[in-house]
């Protein structure tokens, strides 16, 4: 067969394609040739874009996984965290609630202290104020006292210095020299 | 020289000089009074021993009051003591010339404060009483006090005979 008798079968194909038998079906010829060149294709694909998508895939997936995995951790953190708060909110409450009694405590206590210190030093006013009293008494009365011996004997010694006279004097005299001769080897 | 040695340097000569002239008793007699006068009068004092009074007057003031009193042998010698500053150390250097005075003799002071002057008799039978009290003979004092207001007291040494109205007074003041 030459060249030309090859056009004219070809043109002839054509005209046959133009004429299919089906509308919608293609030719015999095309699903064959169709069909080994999708598979061809289909072939070069899974040959060579499989593994990258294979890959790709894993890469994905070990990423969600690794996603997962974090977010999964940091749910337990967070737990352990709402944990920690819960235990720290508890013992908060704990510590207040005893803080808040130790306060009671040691308020109570000094105001215990406190009271035995005022009743002490009130204890301790009265007695000092009792014996301030005392004393200024006795004082009053020894300086009364001293007063009073102070005026009698500025009297007495009056009355003596008014009623001594020149015999008086002389008689003391003589009394003294009597006695001090009555006296020997001593002092009265 | 200490205070004590000057003391009795100036009681040594005076007692020297008193000795020299012959009126030993007499004036040892009469610095006594005026020791003791000294003594009582605060002004007195003052104005002995005031510095800022020229030495002069000082013994302007002595003569003044010893002249027509003491003998001047007496004058003279308080005048002296004075004019030299040592007013202030007068009874001590007087207590001193009496207390040699004494000694010389083989006397005990006796220091005797009375309201009233004694009479000679009263001053013979004392020095006697207190001789025979003490059992020493004795140089007699005596000082005319009226603040022990009525009897006498007698020093001699570290005794004292007190029978004075003053004495009964303030024992009567410490019972009251």
């Amino acid at each position: 067969m030459n060249v030309l008798s090859l056009i004219a079968a070809v043109a002839e194909d054509e005209e046959h394609i133009d004429q299919s038998h089906h509308w919608l079906l293609p030719e015999t010829y095309e699903i064959v040739f169709g069909g080994l060149a999708s598979l061809l294709i289909f072939g070069l694909l899974v040959w060579k874009a499989g593994p990258l998508v294979k890959k790709g895939l894993a890469a994905r997936t070990e990423r969600v996984q690794s996603q997962l995995d974090v977010a999964t951790k940091e749910k337990a953190d967070a737990t352990a965290e709402a944990d920690e708060i819960r235990r720290a909110k508890g013992d908060i409450g704990a510590e207040r609630t005893r803080l808040l009694a130790e306060a009671d405590g040691q308020a109570e206590a000094l105001l215990a202290d406190g009271r035995q210190r005022m009743e002490r030093e009130i204890a301790d006013l009265l007695a000092k104020a009792e014996s301030d009293i005392a004393a200024a008494e006795s004082r009053g009365n020894d300086e009364l006292r001293a007063e009073i011996a102070g005026l009698a004997a500025a009297a007495a010694e009056r009355v003596v210095t008014d009623h001594i006279d020149r015999d008086t004097h002389q008689e003391l005299i003589e009394s003294f020299i009597s006695r001090v001769g009555a006296s020997s080897g001593g002092a009265g | 020289m200490t205070d004590d040695g000057r003391i009795d340097g100036y009681a040594a000569a005076l007692f020297e000089v008193a000795k020299a002239e012959g009126t030993l008793d007499e004036v040892e007699d009469e610095l006594f009074r005026f020791a003791r006068s000294f003594e009582a009068s605060d002004s007195l004092r003052a104005t002995l021993t005031d510095e800022s009074i020229p030495a002069g007057k000082r013994q302007a003031i002595v003569e003044d009051l010893l002249g027509p009193k003491a003998t001047a042998t007496t004058t003279q010698l308080v005048s002296m003591v004075v004019g030299s500053g040592r007013g202030r150390e007068l009874p001590a250097i007087v207590d001193r010339l009496v207390e040699r005075a004494s000694n010389a003799k083989s006397l005990a002071v006796a220091e005797v404060r009375s309201a009233v002057e004694l009479t000679a008799d009263q001053r013979d039978r004392l020095t006697a009483a207190l001789a025979n009290a003490v059992g020493k003979e004795i140089n007699l004092k005596v000082v005319v006090d009226p603040a022990v207001l009525g009897g006498i007291v007698a020093t001699v040494g570290d005794t004292v005979i007190d029978g004075t109205v003053r004495s009964h007074l303030d024992q009567l003041m410490s019972r009251l």
